[in-house]
């Protein structure tokens, strides 16, 4: 076959492969409708970037001038909204059990009384552990609260005492810690989590519709007429039947950047280029991975249930929302065989940090390797093209 | 009248039996009825299982390099979440370390750290912290903000020494505070999100599983429709009495492992009573096979329920309210919530499993997925009459084709 023929195989079979994703709704449900339904979801949820006004409820036993500024304070904060105040603790408790609020804050008896006469009155704060993100949200600003009214109360004795505020605060709080979080000061969630949550949908629904595209041919049983127009040429064959997908999930992937970095302008200290190049590297990754599941297991229904379930393991071994090196050892060496994992490894590096791009090189490689899969199951798969009877 | 309902229940038991029948032979669907809710709570227990992160790396460059700042990275070290590995000489040499990945974190130590403290000023220490991962920042924002608070108490204490412990204690903290988290008390990422993970995997694991049958049937039925034609599958009652009891007599063993003995293994949180469990799961079920059961005529063959609602498991972690809180849920998404089970089954599932609610606590989900029982059980019924009308259709089209063939 001289390369003039293989192009024009390869346009033949993709012309074909045009016309069935056209001929059944399914394909343009998965490959276009579910990825933007993701989009729009994961975006306009978390548009805020926090969540705010988080409800709580402020067990007041003491009821004085101080208490009320205190509460007051506490619902200024962004993050955090008084929203029942009761003077029974039992009753918080039993809505934080309902879920209606997410922590309670707690003023004791006598708390102005007993704070202006140096008696140490203690002030207790309950968060939810079952709701992590609302629990450390409003931990924060209750703890910010606590440590707020305690420098008031020594800033008003240690005034008294005739002493500079300077001299008070280095007394109250010697040792201040001024924090940094490098790339995401707003610690904006949509930017942490958004990044990795929809390119893993992508990935997701390339392994499916790689994985039933060629397992349908075999379903159906026009694998062998595909294979002829690739003139019995497997590479042929599947190249040119995965390049329109590629072309619409390369689409898509741009879609997302677009919408990440320049309609939400998310961090991009790396420039479009290092991005655009990684989700690209992320389809073709994505879709090799594809093609290794249907030539091990050319069933399709076994090909897509392995595709599923790999899809969406991904999604909590990549790491980024609990780190993978925290993981079981095990687990760590597992995460390598996930393309979303080394996407979200160059995403960090350039988009988040503008690292040199020396210390990602690895990353977009490892990308690379995954092209390498489909030939370690060539010959299964041609079998499987050849003589495999569906069996439903 | 009494014939009536002898024949319904004994083609119902016919159509239970059957089901159970085609389920066992068919392995996609056996996948998804046993193996992932056998493996799946496990696995993502195995993943979540350090529950919290222990000895995140960590830079120092410590431009005072004196027995105060010394003692405050030792500290620092010594805690559980956060390890020192090195010292780096400046910050352009920590950066690069960050770079790297070999630590995620930088302490920086002013020069005047020790001279300030002594002079009886505030000092400031720097942290920067890689924002990969959130839980690594919090690892070091809160150990570095406990040894601070700590060593300047010390600190204030032995500068300003008060006649009695009691004044010591005042001057040093006039309004302490303290902390407590409920429920799950080591603010742990397994036991926050396994047990939404858990309920989850019975919804989706009912719709694939179920989908997949209704789209063999359909691949096997003579006119392609969801029913076959024989006469145990008349009345639209007892196709969906006999099918859903035959999920429900499956999954009842599938709840028994993936909600009593994997968060035993695993330990995590149950607190729960077990009969409230026991009887919130009940409609929680019962809506989540119906519902499968209506989604199922969607699906025209075995593989497409796969293509259609596995991206949804992802979205639908996020809107029941357990990891981005109910209150900042968009009211559109929250609406859209509604239409699935698993929103209200995951709220009330750890509101009883992990904050130990009774039923009275959970009455709105509760309410809830009885509602959507009965509303799914009506289109599901729905769903099959229309088929059976549709199968009859085409088999008196079919019979008058015939007729009028061989009266030519």
């Amino acid at each position: 076959m001289t390369i003039r023929d293989m192009i024009h195989s390869i346009g033949d079979i993709a012309r074909r492969e045009c016309i069935r994703i056209a001929s059944k709704p399914i394909y343009l449900f998965t490959m276009v409708i579910a990825p933007v339904i993701s989009l729009v979801f994961f975006l306009s949820l978390m548009q805020n970037g926090l969540p705010t006004n988080l409800p709580i409820a402020v067990v007041d036993r003491d009821n004085s001038s101080t208490s009320r500024t205190l509460i007051r304070q506490l619902d200024a904060f962004e993050q955090t909204q008084v929203a029942m105040l009761t003077p029974s603790f039992a009753e918080a408790r039993k809505e934080l059990q309902k879920g209606t609020v997410y922590g309670i804050f707690y003023i004791p008896e006598d708390f102005e009384q007993l704070a202006s006469t140096g008696k140490q009155p203690k002030l207790s704060y309950y968060t939810n552990g079952a709701y992590l993100i609302a629990g450390s949200l409003l931990f924060r600003d209750m703890k910010t609260i606590s440590v707020l009214a305690n420098a008031s109360v020594g800033l008003q004795t240690g005034t008294a005492k005739g002493m500079t505020e300077e001299a008070i605060m280095g007394q109250l709080q010697p040792i201040v810690i001024d924090t940094h979080a490098i790339g995401n000061p707003w610690l904006n969630y949509s930017v942490y989590l958004n990044n990795t949550i929809l390119p893993g949908i992508l990935q997701l629904v390339i392994f499916m519709v790689t994985v039933f595209s060629i397992g349908s041919e075999i379903k159906q049983g026009t694998a062998r007429r595909w294979l002829s127009m690739g003139h019995q040429s497997l590479w042929v064959s599947i190249v040119g039947k995965l390049l329109p997908h590629t072309v619409v999930f390369t689409l898509m992937g741009f879609l997302f950047c677009a919408v990440l970095y320049g309609f939400n302008a998310f961090p991009l200290q790396s420039g479009w280029a290092p991005m655009l190049v990684a989700i690209f590297f992320l389809v073709i990754a994505s879709q090799a991975v594809g093609v290794f599941m249907i030539g091990t297991l050319p069933t399709l229904r076994l090909g897509l249930s392995f595709a599923c379930l790999f899809g969406m393991i991904a999604f909590s071994i990549v790491g980024f929302s609990y780190p993978l090196l925290a993981m079981d050892p095990t687990l760590q060496a597992l995460g390598r065989l996930f393309p979303l994992r080394h996407y979200f490894l160059i995403y960090v590096d350039q988009a988040l940090n503008g690292r040199a791009i020396y210390y990602t090189l690895s990353e977009y490689i490892w990308l690379l390797g995954f092209l390498l899969l489909p030939f370690l199951i060539r010959k299964n798969l041609k079998q499987a093209l050849l003589y495999f009877k569906y069996v439903p | 009248m009494l014939d009536f309902v002898k024949n319904g229940l004994r083609d119902m038991f016919h159509i239970w039996r059957e089901e159970l029948k085609s389920v066992f032979k068919d392995e996609g669907v056996m996948i998804f009825f046993f193996l992932v809710p056998l493996a799946y709570p496990v696995l993502y227990s195995f993943i979540y299982n350090n529950e919290v992160v222990h000895e995140a790396k960590m830079v120092v460059v410590d431009a005072d390099n004196s027995p105060l700042s010394r003692e405050f990275i030792r500290r620092v070290d010594a805690s559980s979440e956060v390890k020192v590995v090195q010292q780096a000489a400046d910050l352009g040499e920590a950066q690069r370390l960050v770079d790297s990945k070999e630590v995620f974190g930088i302490l920086s130590i002013p020069e005047s750290f020790s001279r300030d403290l002594h002079a009886g000023r505030q000092t400031t220490v720097s942290l920067y912290s890689d924002m990969s991962a959130l839980l690594y920042y919090k690892a070091f924002l809160l150990t570095a903000t406990e040894v601070s608070l700590d060593m300047g108490a010390e600190w204030t204490a032995r500068n300003h020494p008060q006649s009695t412990e009691q004044l010591q204690a005042i001057a040093v903290q006039p309004i302490p505070s303290e902390n407590i988290v409920m429920f799950n008390t080591q603010n742990g990422f397994a036991s926050f999100l396994v047990p939404a993970i858990l309920v989850l995997v019975i919804q989706q694991t009912l719709i694939l599983g179920i989908g997949m049958s209704g789209g063999t049937a359909r691949e096997r039925n003579r006119f392609h429709t969801l029913v076959p034609m024989m006469k145990h599958y008349h009345g639209t009652l007892r196709i969906v009495a006999g099918k859903s009891l035959a999920y429900l007599s499956l999954y009842v063993f599938v709840c028994l492992w993936v909600f009593i003995l994997v968060p035993r293994f695993f330990s995590l949180p149950q607190i729960g009573q077990p009969l409230d469990a026991l009887l919130f799961l009940l409609p929680y079920l019962l809506a989540c096979i119906f519902f499968s059961m209506t989604l199922s005529v969607f699906v025209r063959d075995r593989e497409s329920p796969m293509l259609l609602f596995v991206f949804t498991s992802v979205t639908l972690v996020f809107i029941s309210g357990i990891s981005w809180p109910m209150y900042a849920v968009p009211p559109f998404w929250k609406a859209a919530g509604y239409v699935f089970p698993s929103t209200a089954g995951i709220q009330g599932f750890v509101k009883i499993n992990t904050m130990g609610a009774t039923l009275n606590e959970v009455a709105h989900e509760y309410r809830t997925l009885w509602m959507q029982t009965g509303i799914y059980f009506l289109t599901a019924c729905a769903v099959y009459r229309y088929q059976i009308i549709a199968c009859r259709k085409r088999l008196i089209a079919r019979y008058r084709e015939m007729k009028a063939a061989s009266g030519r």
